[in-house]
């Protein structure tokens, strides 16, 4: 499985990259949504995508909206996981169409757990 | 106008606070002690903060002693001992611990309210004591503080979105 990482930290895309690196995916890290769109645009198109909030150039929201207007990305699992962790903030991005919401500062177990829930979960060769 | 941080938030919520986001990035066995006494010291390093805008309008800046930043680095990226973070590292680990720790003391704050993107430099001013809340914590023994303070005095940052 592919999980492409989105985050403008780049401790954060190692953090996130390692963790899903650990239950067997395949990762590829971007700084900022425009940069994740180029890897899209490229063909490579992930499983999974974990998307920071706020971000320079294109921000999480404004990534979530341009893959949910492209039918052939629909397959991808959008899931935030950042640090807006307000009510009104976490309906606007599954109202754009995120699956899954995982708030700053999180454990391994939590972004398994989300996973797990999502059917994401690689199965061991 | 909202009330001063004083009246919305204490120092024992705030080092609440920053021991999750240590345990939870710097590593599980790794603990913030809470300073001693009603006055936390100065702390002389690099600072990483973001702004909150909101019904309460500030910033939240984490201060960390230079001779911790290196070890710092090298725990949340998990690096060998023997290897040295660039600076450029150390920099961006201190904005995103800055950043986590924003997020944080915003949801404990009156909404909706929007974050700025995290920045590195020197420390903003300080604002008046009344609208500053300032807890000193170390790690390793390397000193910390961690300051949430009103934005009269602060410099203003553009934030990446404003909730309606």
């Amino acid at each position: 499985m592919r999980a492409l990482v989105i985050d403008d930290s780049r401790a954060m895309r190692r953090i996130v990259a390692s963790i899903l690196e650990g239950f067997g995916y395949e990762t590829r890290p971007a700084g900022h949504g425009r940069e994740a769109l180029d890897v899209l645009e490229e063909g490579w198109v992930p499983d999974l995508a974990c998307i920071d909030w706020n971000m320079p150039v294109m921000d999480g929201l404004q990534f979530v909206s341009a893959v949910r207007a492209v039918p052939a990305w629909r397959q991808v699992t959008l899931m935030m996981v950042t640090t807006e962790s307000e009510h009104g903030q976490i309906v606007k991005a599954l109202a754009a169409g995120a699956h899954e919401y995982v708030i700053k500062p999180f454990t391994a177990d939590a972004i398994g757990d989300k996973l797990s829930l999502l059917g994401l979960m690689p199965v061991p060769a | 106008m909202s009330a001063p941080i004083t009246a919305l938030l204490d120092g024992e919520t705030v080092t609440a606070v920053a021991g999750e986001v240590w345990s939870a990035l710097v590593g599980e066995e790794e603990f913030l002690l809470p300073g001693l006494g009603p006055v936390a010291p100065a702390v002389d390093g690099p600072s990483a903060w973001v702004t909150v805008t909101g019904p309460w309008d500030g910033v939240v800046v984490l201060t960390c002693a230079a001779s911790g930043t290196a070890d710092l680095t090298r725990s949340v990226l998990q690096l060998d001992d023997d290897e040295q973070p660039t600076a450029e590292d150390v920099e961006d680990v201190l904005r995103e611990l800055a950043n986590i720790l924003g997020g944080n003391v915003k949801s404990l704050l009156p909404g909706p309210s929007a974050l700025g993107l995290p920045e590195t430099g020197p420390a903003p001013l300080r604002a008046e004591d009344a609208d500053t809340c300032r807890v000193s914590a170390s790690w390793r023994g390397h000193p910390l503080a961690i300051t949430v303070q009103g934005a009269s005095e602060a410099p203003a940052h553009p934030t990446t979105e404003v909730p309606k």
